[in-house]
């Protein structure tokens, strides 16, 4: 490498060859190392999931009482059934940090024993640090007359379905 | 018959006896395993009311960790609910089972708290100041390695405190923004705390974690060495001139020219790096505080080590290791608790889980990590540091106090409930 009088660097054929070689073999490092990491975090994406499905039935309405409301264990639900307005279904996860929530017939209202969020009978936070009000799930029933509940569908809290 | 034996213990050690000086130097120099000390330590840095040995006492835990964690290995399949089975085998079936999972649970307990006095002592003695710095940055990383290790320790017996402990810490990552849920989703290989997640916490907790902690601990150990070995004693720091200078510190001083070297001054390459002539590295006076480290400083490692294995072996006599019963994802136990040193966290959480859980942390470390760039005062004298001081002091308290609100004031419903008040049918 040379330098001129302004003791600015001057390139020549020679140093023009190794600064491209050297910037194509820089490139092709971070290249390498970014698809490999890029591809190390889709590797550890799983492809299949091995967890219950979203969208089950719960079965017959009959089953269902009316007044407090059914808390189902593995698929962490109430399922609400009114004589007047008919099914509803709430998530049974706080939405704080993923804590199931009782259901107090009391008071109406969904407790959190971890850090004490309150929801309100509608689902709504009353009290305690949930960012937002428990989710509602749609509830449909399937043609062998089944309930069927879809975790993926979020509903308003007001939503009911009449059997 | 004598002289073979003699021959072979020679081949192994290859130094001369320990009785001489130049033994003592070759037992040093010539050991791969003993060579990250010095050949000689000054006395002073070694005296124990200066580091209370906490960094030894550290390492020392994680080579019980590292020990008992192997052996436990050979009885733990981490697939729920055989997890669970497994524990119950190491508590009732296995010989030493509850020996060996109590000596893991205390080290791992007191590698928390060690690691986390350590700093305290880093901080308090000024030993980060240049050219420390990023000694200390890294000793940040190893703290939180530690606390890694035993959050994704915590899973493994799949009882009800790992199942919610770790449901409840791995929602707090999801509050990181833009990443945060799939970052949940890459650490729990699934959408909530089952199958899929005990294996991923195994793997970084027996393989991953260990090898980025030895890794860590390698350098640490490394730059300490290259700095001059421990810092001298804060009562050492006499004068202000002194109170300046860390041992080991690069001069500034022009660097020696390589090839300045005349016929009658050469100098060699340690001289070169080091920038000095060898006579000048070391006073005439911290020459007579210094020892040869055989056998000054390894009777005192090893005494320390000693000690150390002897306190946990003691505590795991007498000291179960809780193992609650099987994790139930519909029950989540009130209050829901996540181990001691999580719970000042938990406790911040409570009020606001994206400032608490994600905000109040980041920064912390943020701020611990800034602390030798951002303290410029050269000075390591107490006298000369009160500012910091305090704000480190109001730091540790804070923590203290939130860690104790959280044991100690919270009952069912996160509510405040002082400890000597006993709650009636709440917890359950």
């Amino acid at each position: 490498m040379k330098f001129s009088s302004e003791g600015k660097r001057d390139m020549n054929r020679r140093d023009f060859f190794k600064f491209s070689w050297g910037a194509v073999g820089v490139g092709a490092l971070i290249t390498g190392v970014g698809v490999s990491l890029a591809a190390v975090v889709r590797f550890l994406m799983p492809s299949v999931f091995y967890e219950p499905p979203q969208s089950f039935k719960i079965g017959s309405p009959a089953d269902f009482p009316f007044g407090p409301p059914t808390f189902l264990v593995e698929e962490k639900i109430f399922v609400f059934r009114d004589r007047e307005k008919g099914f509803a279904v709430a998530s049974a996860v706080c939405t704080h940090l993923g804590c199931t929530v009782a259901h107090f017939s009391s008071d109406q209202k969904f407790h959190c024993p971890c850090h004490g969020s309150v929801f309100g009978a509608d689902g709504g936070v009353q009290h305690g640090p949930a960012p937002r009000a428990l989710d509602w799930f749609e509830v449909t029933q399937a043609r062998d007359g089944k309930l069927l509940v879809n975790k993926d569908k979020v509903v308003p809290p007001n939503y009911r379905l009449m059997v | 018959m004598m002289n073979l034996i003699r021959e072979i213990w020679q081949s192994i050690v290859r130094r001369d006896p320990l009785s001489t000086d130049k033994g003592k130097t070759e037992l040093v120099f010539l050991n791969v395993w003993l060579h990250i000390h010095p050949a000689k330590v000054k006395k002073e840095n070694m005296k124990f009311r200066h580091t209370f040995y906490l960094g030894f006492i550290t390492f020392f835990l994680f080579l019980i960790l590292l020990t008992t964690g192997i052996a436990l290995m050979c009885y733990y399949r981490p697939y729920p609910p055989q997890a669970y089975q497994d524990m119950k085998d190491l508590q009732f079936v296995v010989f030493m089972g509850p020996f060996l999972r109590n000596m893991h649970r205390w080290a791992a307990h007191g590698m928390v708290i060690c690691v986390f006095l350590h700093m305290c002592r880093v901080f308090y003695t000024g030993s980060y100041k240049k050219p420390r710095q990023f000694n200390w940055v890294i000793g940040v990383f190893l703290v939180l390695i530690t606390l890694s290790l035993s959050f994704t320790g915590y899973l493994l017996p799949w009882d009800q405190l790992a199942y919610w402990a770790i449901t409840v810490g791995t929602n707090i990552g999801s509050y990181a923004p833009l990443i945060g849920g799939q970052l949940r989703e890459l650490l729990l290989g699934g959408h909530s705390v089952g199958e899929g997640a005990l294996i991923r916490f195994y793997v970084l907790h027996v393989a991953v974690l260990p090898a980025v902690m030895i890794l860590f601990t390698i350098v640490h150990f490394w730059r300490v060495r290259k700095d001059g070995g421990l810092s001298k004693p804060i009562w050492k720091l006499k004068d202000k001139k002194e109170a300046l200078v860390t041992i080991g510190a690069p001069a500034q001083v022009a660097p020696l020219q390589a090839a300045a070297a005349s016929k009658d001054k050469t100098y060699g390459l340690m001289e070169v790096v080091s920038g000095k002539p060898i006579f000048e590295t070391i006073t005439p006076e911290e020459e007579e505080d210094t020892v040869f480290s055989y056998p000054y400083a390894f009777v005192r490692e090893a005494v320390v080590l000693m000690a150390t294995v002897t306190t946990i072996m003691t505590m795991s006599l007498f000291l179960n290791a809780p193992l609650e019963e099987l994790a139930n994802p519909a029950k989540t136990p009130n209050p829901a608790k996540a181990p001691w040193y999580f719970l000042g966290l938990q406790e911040l959480v409570s009020h606001s889980a994206f400032l608490g859980g994600v905000v109040a942390p980041a920064l912390m470390v943020l701020a611990l990590l800034a602390i030798p760039y951002l303290d410029r005062n050269p000075s390591r004298r107490l006298a000369d540091r009160k500012l910091i001081l305090w704000l480190f002091t109001i730091f540790v308290v804070a923590n203290l106090v939130l860690i104790v609100v959280g044991t100690f004031f919270r009952g069912p419903g996160w509510a405040l409930v002082p400890p000597w008040v006993h709650v009636v049918g709440g917890a359950e």
